[in-house]
């Protein structure tokens, strides 16, 4: 931690840098909803005709729903039909087959928020499936990965080339009725990334999705779907980065996530998208269902998330435990500052034998705003066995913010065992003491502190994944100290 | 979607007019707010895991008679209420200086306006709406009244006596006005009598002033044939301290909401709890405690057993407010699930707007220790007697901390039955 004063009143100085805009034309449905704007976007993306009844299905459902009110967050009613449910950077002739086809525009905004697509695929390795709004515009490293018989690619593109795993995989952990958000995104789904590893295959590299959102009023809906077959495993990274916008934009993504016997997954997520200013104003709405299920016997999810960033966050990455011996992890870091609202946390579902769960959750609040723990920890009657740890603690940054637990534990079997720990603290005067006295000035010591609170979690995330979240969480937090 | 249920009309028939016009308002203005109150479903928050144990019927919907004679009495000072009402004959009320204990209805008008303005006022109403069915029924009520300085040198046993000789519900009401550096111990037991089908819906509240110090013990242990609808409030001031014990028995429906107001800088609450269930029964208990002044302290300790196929729930909440800096608060959890067919949920909660607070909770379910069970057969006790030791020390931190010796006896008695009855085996 050797930063200079100059670089951190640089720091404190600095805005939202991922905030601006960038000029492409969009190929834009008018804002609203209903059967046609689903056949519309159907066709456009030319599925077959399961996709659109699954869509259309999906949307019936959707209309007899309610929005639910439980969350312990606050905000203007949505309007549905005020969104539009497609946008497109404008295609030349056809897709690109390569980088060098990519819209220059797009390469360049990748380069602003600081993943040079080809370079950073070359260095570290990473196969970069970028969405740009709502169509996937460039996939890199595709090659060994398909040497290996790994399939990564956008859904859309899966749904005409695989139809089969899509229709066999898709809906099967997220059903299209399982609540408010996920229909709505079964209905309008844009698009998102397909991942699929064959029997005992070892993913060659870490594969990552970069998702951004552009265009101004433009819900976007990402499906993701990965299936690790038996003995396969993946990491996945997902980042997000979005444009500073005063009107807040709807986010509802879906990621389904299935581990067959002894399969094993990792999802690793960094999420700063644009969380409104300090009047809280604008920012990002984020209702996202994510679940996996371990299905076979021995299989392994884990779910790693730093969250920075959307003005209400609403989020609960799940593991369902059908399989015997199957583990499920859950390790978040959950920060929010000025106004965000942030009500998150995980369910973990034992069902099978021996089942194991760790839940690790950090929760930082500082100015005005409100974080939430909530999860669920069931044991089914067959959970024989079965074992969950849930640690979730919370710091408090500022006495105008808000951090709450709601953790529900319910067991139906006698030699489940559950724990669960929850404290609430904040940065002490001691601890600040000792920093000042050592001649480490306030905001670095917070920064400090608030790293050594969340080292738990950051040491599950792939490295350079690790980085940058530390880096984001100084950002993050620059002026709640003072 | 179908409309869900409501609380029937007939829950909301007038009751008897004995009492002053201010309370006879209160109770109008209450009844008029339940009505079409929807009945809770899974979806209810707060009755998500007991909504299908609560049985609203018509059948209970009548109110239980006073007549008939109480069986229980208690040593020392004790006030009897069957279905109630206090039953004199049967009471032993304190005669010491500066405190009073009288029914509602031998209230002056001038006294009854003043407590019609109090009651509730403990309670979140929102949050205990059915117990709060008993504001619009209670047919009497105890009012009992501490004046400054005034200790009670005994404690004050209140049974209620729930008289299910025919279907019907009671409706006891208690309110305790413990005023500056006053003190009492308060024993409830809450009995029953008779087979018929019945419930009771009882609210006891608490209002403690400036160094104000009540102990509260609460006994529920009532018969299979009545469901129990029971919330307690309280209210303290300035360095005022409560503490409460609670021992459940399970039954058809057991359901105690218990809420806290923490409201004078210094104010302090401990909160024990006990719950056992076996075959088929239920128990939830939903505790809120709520940090409004700076200073305060808090200490909750739960444990709840479940045998055979029943189900337990605990509730706890703290809410520390905006203002409750220094607020120290901790909350502990236990369940021990003895049989697969059994159920626990628990969910304890923190809600914090103060960041200059220690708060904690933990909340554990297991089974009892193989280890600890194989060392105590090795050394020659039996295995049901090794279960029943287990067990009962699971539960005796608590037990034995009540502090009045004849309710602790009778506590470990029943709870003696109780695991005679679990572990009953070859």
């Amino acid at each position: 931690m050797a930063t200079t004063d100059k670089e951190v009143k640089e720091l404190i100085k600095r805005e939202y840098e991922h905030g601006f805009v960038t000029e492409i034309e969009s190929d834009t449905f008018e804002p609203g909803l209903n059967e046609d704007v689903i056949r519309r976007l159907s066709e456009i993306k030319q599925e077959p005709e399961f996709m659109l009844e699954w869509r259309l299905k999906a949307y019936r459902r959707w209309l007899e729903m309610e929005e639910p009110e439980w969350a312990h967050v606050d905000f203007p009613k949505v309007d549905y039909n005020s969104i539009s449910y497609y946008s497109a950077p404008k295609k030349k002739e056809d897709m690109p087959q390569s980088l060098d086809e990519v819209d220059p525009e797009l390469l360049k905004t990748y380069e602003k928020l600081g993943i040079p697509l080809h370079e950073r695929a070359k260095l570290a390795g990473v196969a970069v499936d970028a969405v740009f709004d709502s169509v996937s515009v460039a996939t890199t490293f595709k090659e060994p990965l398909e040497k290996a018989g790994v399939i990564f690619c956008p859904i859309s593109e899966a749904v005409q080339k695989y139809p089969e795993l899509v229709k066999k995989y898709l809906g099967s952990v997220v059903p299209a009725g399982d609540n408010y958000f996920a229909a709505l995104n079964s209905a309008v789904f844009s698009d998102g990334s397909f991942v699929y590893i064959p029997k005992g295959v070892r993913c060659p590299m870490e594969l990552s999705t970069y998702f951004r959102i552009n265009a101004a009023n433009t819900g976007q809906f990402e499906r993701t779907l990965i299936v690790a077959e038996e003995g396969s495993y993946v990491s996945y990274l997902e980042g997000c980065t979005a444009p500073m916008r005063d009107e807040n934009q709807l986010h509802a993504a879906v990621v389904e996530l299935v581990a067959l016997d002894d399969a094993q997954i990792k999802y690793s997520t960094v999420q700063n998208w644009y969380p409104g200013d300090e009047n809280g104003k604008g920012g990002i709405y984020n209702f996202v269902t994510k679940r996996g299920a371990c299905i076979g016997k021995n299989s392994k999810i884990s779910w790693t998330q730093v969250e920075t960033g959307s003005a209400i966050t609403w989020k609960y990455p799940s593991c369902v435990l059908r399989g015997e011996n199957s583990v499920g992890e859950f390790y978040s870091v959950a920060l929010t500052h000025n106004y965000q609202q942030a009500d998150t946390g995980t369910k973990m579902i034992h069902l099978g034998k021996n089942t194991r769960s760790t839940i690790i959750s950090k929760g930082i609040s500082a100015g005005r705003s409100s974080n939430a723990y909530r999860g669920l920890v069931k044991f089914g009657p067959g959970a024989e066995g079965a074992r969950n740890f849930t640690q979730c603690d919370s710091l408090l940054i500022g006495d105008r913010c808000g951090a709450h637990t709601f953790p529900y534990i319910e067991s139906k079997n006698k030699s489940a065992i559950v724990e669960h720990e929850a404290t609430t603290s904040k940065v002490s005067d001691e601890q600040m003491f000792l920093c000042r006295q050592r001649g480490i000035d306030p905001e670095q010591a917070v920064s400090m502190i608030v790293n050594g609170f969340c080292k738990e979690v950051f040491k599950e995330l792939p490295m350079e994944f690790a980085v940058e979240a530390g880096k984001l969480l100084e950002v993050s937090l620059e002026g709640s100290v003072g | 979607m179908k409309p869900a249920p409501t609380l029937s009309s007939a829950f909301l028939q007038p009751p008897g007019q004995t009492l002053p016009a201010a309370l006879l308002a209160l109770r109008q203005q209450r009844g008029t707010a339940l009505a079409d109150l929807p009945l809770p479903t899974r979806k209810t928050e707060n009755w998500k895991y007991s909504s299908k144990y609560l049985k609203l019927t018509d059948e209970i919907a009548a109110t239980l008679p006073v007549s008939g004679t109480p069986a229980a009495a208690a040593p020392g000072y004790c006030a009897v209420l069957r279905n109630g009402v206090l039953v004199s004959d049967a009471s032993n009320l304190p005669a010491v200086a500066g405190i009073r204990v009288r029914r509602f209805s031998e209230l002056s008008d001038d006294e009854a306006a003043t407590l019609a303005q109090r009651l509730d006022g403990t309670l979140d109403r929102q949050a205990v709406q059915l117990a709060g069915l008993n504001s619009a029924r209670f047919e009497d009520g105890l009012l009992i009244t501490l004046e400054p300085e005034a200790v009670l040198d005994q404690p004050l046993f209140i049974i209620h006596e729930t008289g299910a000789e025919s279907s019907g519900s009671a409706f006891p009401r208690i309110y305790v006005d413990a005023a500056r550096h006053s003190k009492a111990t308060i024993v409830e037991e809450y009995t029953s009598s008779g087979t018929a089908v019945a419930m009771t819906n009882t609210v006891t509240e608490f209002t403690l002033g400036d160094g104000a110090s009540i102990t509260s013990v609460r006994l529920a242990m009532e018969e299979q044939n009545v469901q129990h609808l029971g919330a307690t409030g309280v209210r303290l001031l300035d360095n005022a301290r409560f503490e409460s014990h609670c021992v459940g028995f399970g039954g058809p429906l057991r359901r105690h909401d218990l809420q806290v107001r923490l409201e004078g800088p210094g104010a302090e609450c401990k909160l024990n709890g006990v719950v056992v269930t076996q075959g088929k029964q239920h128990y939830d208990n939903h505790t809120t405690i709520e940090h409004i002044a700076p200073h305060c302290n808090s200490e909750e300790t739960y444990r709840n057993i479940a045998a055979g196929e029943s189900h337990a729930v605990f509730n706890g909440r703290i809410h520390i407010h905006q203002d409750a800096q220094k607020s120290n608060a901790d909350m502990n959890n236990k369940n021990l699930l003895l049989n697969n067919g059994a159920e626990i949920d628990t969910k304890p909660e923190l809600e914090i707007y103060a960041d200059d607070v220690k708060c904690a909770h933990g909340a554990t379910i297991g089974q009892l220790d193989e280890t600890s069970l194989f060392y105590l057969v090795s050394r020659g006790i039996g295995r049901r007697d090794a279960n029943v030791l287990l067990t009962m020390a699971f539960i005796n931190e608590l037990v034995d901390q009540i502090p009045v010796e004849a309710v602790k006896e009778t506590a470990q008695a029943r709870l003696s039955d109780f695991f005679d009855q679990t572990f009953q085996e070859a």
